[in-house]
């Protein structure tokens, strides 16, 4: 019987599942827990060898159109991708560099300065970083303003909880030019006066960008005369935040499996605690959000690479429910483990610290439910 | 009806006796960190200071006789001593002494006479920390699992096993073990409870590396510690409530466990600090706390500290009338477990990444908020999980016993 082509169908390519068995075997390779924690306390943080170890196989290139140097690959690639790296998970400027910087460029980049820089990315040469938020932490406000002189352009001020700056070459940092007109500059991560100060906490890879007198030339600003900024950032941000959700997907379906394991293997009252209805209670609540936030992902990443119009109340989805699912799944995950899971050793809370850290980054469920409901115009 | 606790004449007298002596005998530099686990070697010996110069008006376990080191007190006037200690950010006992609190209540019913005053004003008058050795790996929320032996040899008990989740920071003079002392015998029927001093040949000790150590009601832990025992010989005097009866010790002190947190009655620390916040952040120009969107968090978070408070209004009120706690000690346990989840929640939709940092400059209310963070999910497994509560709770509620004519053994 010869399949329909225009028929539904949930299930990957045999390319895309490919790729996803590679990696897999890749990251718990390359990333075993210990390596994990490691990199965490910063005993071992990211470096260029991390980076490496990923990218040698060219899949930064991924997202980059093959003209650039890529492989044109689609979004629902990119996430695949991404989903495995969050089994780990696998901390780094992975989702900031392939993904959100690549878009950003895609989105607003002159023809020069894709042919310019897309190739170096592709080529995992070049690591970029977003920084962008502000003391409000809202990713609708920016208050730094770039003052212009006749040479170049000057920022001063903070990015504060910058996501994902460490081992970036470049960050994309962004700037008034006007009220309502966002410069988008590109600056090299050790410009001189650009300072990255890591943040310690419950949270991941989150950093401070204090820019003291930075001078950047003309020619570091992304984009043409006719370039808004604020439209090119969010459209790249749409596309980008499913590859996120993929990511926290992955993350979750580490937890669940944790869990699933560990309930059945201890045993408490002479029975593995998986028998106890308390304990399959979590586990099932697990499932239940773990379903509805990669079912809700996979669709808008079908959605955005199929150019469906309806594509960015879905994208509003998958994150508002990806979030509460992350956060969620690691809660039940803590029950089901009790002591065990506190213990920094077992894994546990690498994924926990994450799904706090991810809560919020590009908009909390609050933001994504407020912004779905004005893009389904009701 | 009257929901107000009040005070009488005397006990007012009493309370502005104890601010007084509180304003002379607080030891200066008395440390209060975000992170017990930067709690200093001094500043943990000032705790222990303040607890001597406590015991000494007997203050320091208020409500136990006075011939044993307690005070002879009201669960009233211990009320007014952790209010006006709340003063200075402390508690009783000001340092981590869970095991303490929980060998006085099992040796003042089981104890014998001797033991009774051999034992007790040690711990009343704190000059011993103790720290409770339960846990085991393989005996979590089955504590009747325990694994580790004591065995009879003469007048002595030789111990051999592991304790995880134990104490603190800055050691302990004492320890409150369970401990198996028939391997081969009937579950719930092979247990034991010794006071153990910690300095006996054998026994050595590690921190584990957590998250947050967590506290099981009262003064917060800095670490946890696995204890590991070798052939340490135990007098049979240390033996409390008899051989293999452990089980029921236990009952009567984990009940102690579940149902007394007077320190809930005195505010709740996080909600002040999130409110805090939330007056000195500011979104689009204006503080948080003006935001209607944020005052629908707050006003769940205020409600769910209500709740707190009530529950444990009550409980005091059945303490102080006389009354049998029931199923509101596990309850009201249980609502601090989840008020504490629900409230880490809360205050990272409120405050954002904020809720997470700690940082000299960027966090708010000098990292309490971040440590809330991490403590929460810590908070659902000591003194017994939530799991546990819930079935404590339905024992009480006698579920599952159809009749009386087939009531189960417990």
């Amino acid at each position: 019987m010869v399949a329909n082509t225009s028929s539904m169908d949930l299930s990957l390519t045999e390319t895309q599942e490919m790729l996803r068995s590679t990696i897999r075997s890749l990251v718990s390779q390359e990333f075993p827990t210990q390596t994990l924690l490691d990199m965490d306390s910063k005993k071992n943080p990211f470096t260029t060898a991390s980076w490496n170890k990923l990218t040698s196989s060219g899949w930064t290139s991924l997202l980059i159109p093959e003209i650039y140097g890529g492989e044109g690959g689609s979004l629902t690639d990119s996430a695949i991708l991404f989903q495995e790296l969050g089994r780990g998970p696998v901390p780094g400027p992975h989702f900031s560099s392939s993904v959100l910087g690549t878009l950003i460029l895609l989105e607003i980049g002159s023809e020069d300065q894709k042919a310019q820089l897309l190739p170096e990315l592709a080529a995992g040469k070049e690591i970029i970083g977003l920084a962008h938020t502000e003391s409000e932490y809202d990713h609708e406000i920016v208050g730094m303003a770039a003052s212009e002189t006749h040479d170049c352009y000057i920022l001063n001020g903070t990015k504060l909880f910058v996501q994902d700056v460490l081992g970036t070459t470049q960050l994309i940092i962004t700037a008034l030019l006007q009220p309502n007109k966002l410069g988008l500059f590109l600056v090299n991560s050790s410009t001189y006066g650009l300072e990255i100060q890591e943040l310690d906490g419950w949270s991941t890879g989150v950093s401070n960008v204090h820019l003291n007198h930075v001078k950047i030339p003309k020619s570091s600003l992304l984009g043409t005369e006719t370039s808004n900024g604020w439209v090119e950032l969010f459209a790249a941000v749409e596309r980008a935040l499913p590859v996120l959700c993929a990511y926290q997907i992955g993350s979750c379906e580490a937890v669940f499996d944790m869990t699933v394991k560990y309930a059945n293997k201890r045993h408490q009252f002479g029975v593995p605690i998986g028998k106890f209805q308390r304990v399959q209670d979590h586990i099932i609540s697990q499932i239940n959000y773990l379903d509805a936030a990669t079912l809700s992902t996979y669709e808008a990443l079908w959605k955005l690479d199929e150019g469906k119009e309806t594509a960015k109340s879905s994208v509003h989805l998958a994150k508002a429910l990806t979030s509460e699912a992350h956060y969620q799944i690691c809660n039940a995950s803590h029950e089901v483990h009790a002591g065990l899971g506190i213990m920094r050793e077992y894994g546990l809370t690498l994924h926990t610290k994450l799904s706090r850290t991810l809560y919020h980054y590009f908009g909390d469920p609050k933001y994504h439910k407020t912004q779905l409901i004005r893009s389904l115009n009701l | 009806m009257n929901f107000e606790i009040t005070f009488t004449p005397e006990q007012q007298e009493f309370q502005i006796r104890v601010r007084d002596w509180l304003k002379r005998n607080m030891p200066k530099g008395i440390e209060h960190p975000a992170d017990p686990a930067n709690l200093t070697r001094g500043g943990y010996e000032k705790q222990r200071e303040l607890g001597h110069r406590l015991a000494l008006e007997g203050w320091l376990y208020p409500t136990y006789p006075k011939e044993f080191g307690g005070g002879g007190l009201s669960p009233n006037e211990a009320l007014i001593i952790e209010m006006e200690l709340e003063k200075y950010d402390q508690i009783l006992p000001p340092y981590y002494d869970s095991g303490g609190k929980l060998a006085a209540a099992s040796i003042m019913v089981w104890g014998t006479q001797e033991q009774k005053s051999i034992f007790l004003p040690q711990i009343l008058k704190g000059e011993v920390r103790t720290w409770q050795l339960l846990t085991e790996p393989e005996a979590g929320s089955d504590l009747a699992n325990i694994q580790t032996t004591a065995i009879k040899n003469g007048n002595k008990y030789t111990v051999n096993g592991q304790k995880i989740y134990v104490g603190s920071s800055h050691g302990a003079e004492w320890s409150w073990m369970l401990a198996n002392t028939d391997p081969g015998g009937k579950r719930h029927g092979n247990l034991s409870w010794f006071i153990v001093p910690m300095d006996l040949p054998g026994i050595t000790w590690a921190p584990m590396d957590l998250i947050f150590a967590g506290n099981e009601n009262g003064a917060l832990s800095g670490f946890k510690n696995t204890v590991y025992f070798a052939d340490v010989q135990i007098p049979t005097e240390n033996l409390i409530g008899g051989e293999n009866n452990g089980w029921q010790v236990a009952d009567t002190h984990l009940e102690i466990e579940h149902g007394l947190m007077q320190g809930s009655l005195l505010g709740d620390h996080n909600l002040r600090r999130t409110l805090n916040a939330c007056r000195k952040l500011k979104k689009r120009g204006n503080p948080l706390i003006a935001d209607p969107s944020i005052q629908e968090i707050l006003a769940e978070l205020y409600i769910d500290s209500e709740v707190t408070r009530l529950f444990h209004i009550r409980i005091h009120w059945l303490r102080s009338s006389g009354q049998k706690i029931s199923y509101q000690g596990p309850q009201a346990y249980l609502q601090m477990k989840r008020q504490a989840l629900r409230a880490a929640k809360h205050t990272q939709d409120i405050l954002g990444p904020y809720a997470l940092v700690m940082d000299d400059k960027l966090s708010p209310e000098d990292g309490f908020i971040e440590v809330q963070q991490r403590g929460s999910i810590v908070a659902q497994h000591p003194g017994g999980t939530v799991e546990i509560q819930k079935l404590i709770m339905s024992r009480k509620l006698g579920l599952g016993k159809p009749s009386m004519k087939y009531g189960s053994k417990h």
